[in-house]
């Protein structure tokens, strides 16, 4: 029973660090063609004025995500659709930060994304909704990663 | 160009006239991050990642997605779309070697 003592163990550490959500973690130096830092991706999307935690961006993912290579995130955002322009996803310690950057129109309906994606560590995932009016709103939540997916 | 394998479902099947529906979009493809060794050869496998994908109702753009080669192996995405009479849903992809492809989807709504 060595794997179920480890496996709640990963789970006790996933639970304190879900105590201590820590938006902006520390940037690792970048490497590859597309490198970017998180901070610098979140300059970029939100044109330098930075975002607001809110709670109507809904972010779900996975607390525990046993293989980094496929984690599955899932973005809903709680406002009318003639209002948000566009949903960002960013990993925080990802050599590339940006994920995915998704462009909506009215006909969507609905303000709502999901992927798979790729996490070389266990890190923040973070998704962010630029709005009609230019300011951006996000949430963010911890991944814990067993086995890196970047490599 | 190879040939690569796409899929588009619309959830739920049936629907109407005025429902939001969630459109979904696989593709068959490697998403090379450009970081991985080849385990044979020892050299770094080249950055092959698909950076635009483009869905289309009756010729009109609708939603644009940029996905950076963070996103998974065989990636998917999922959006939602209003249903606003029949048409043809189109879905066009290319990626940073240059392939271009495009998968196409009747829209038949019941109702």
């Amino acid at each position: 029973m060595r794997r179920r003592a480890f496996l709640k163990g990963i789970g006790a550490i996933g639970a304190v660090a879900l105590l201590d959500i820590k938006v902006l973690a520390k940037d690792t130096k970048p490497k590859g063609k597309n490198a970017i830092t998180f901070k610098k991706a979140l300059e970029v999307i939100t044109n330098g004025k930075g975002a607001k935690t809110s709670d109507k961006v809904k972010l779900i993912v996975p607390e525990i995500a046993e293989n980094g290579a496929v984690v599955p995130v899932k973005v809903n955002v709680e406002e009318p659709i003639e209002n948000v322009k566009s949903i960002h996803i960013l990993a925080t310690k990802n050599s590339n930060a940006r994920c995915a950057d998704v462009f909506l129109t009215p006909r969507n309906g609905r303000a709502y994304f999901a992927t798979r994606i790729k996490l070389g560590q266990s890190q923040d995932v973070v998704a962010v909704a630029v709005l009609k009016d230019g300011s951006a709103i996000m949430a963010s939540r911890p991944v814990k990663v067993t086995i890196g997916g970047c490599g | 160009m190879p040939k690569r394998k796409s899929l588009i479902k619309i959830k739920p099947r049936k629907y109407r006239v005025g429902d939001i529906v969630k459109v979904d979009f696989i593709v068959i493809h490697p998403m090379e991050t450009g970081m991985r060794k080849d385990k044979k050869t020892g050299k770094v496998k080249p950055m092959h990642y698909i950076n635009e994908v483009k869905f289309y109702f009756n010729d009109e753009l609708f939603t644009t997605v940029i996905p950076w080669e963070t996103v998974s192996t065989n990636p998917y995405f999922s959006i939602n779309m209003k249903v606003t009479g029949p048409g043809v849903l189109k879905v066009v992809y290319k990626d940073n070697l240059g392939e271009v492809h495009e998968k196409s989807k009747k829209v038949k709504p019941k109702g």
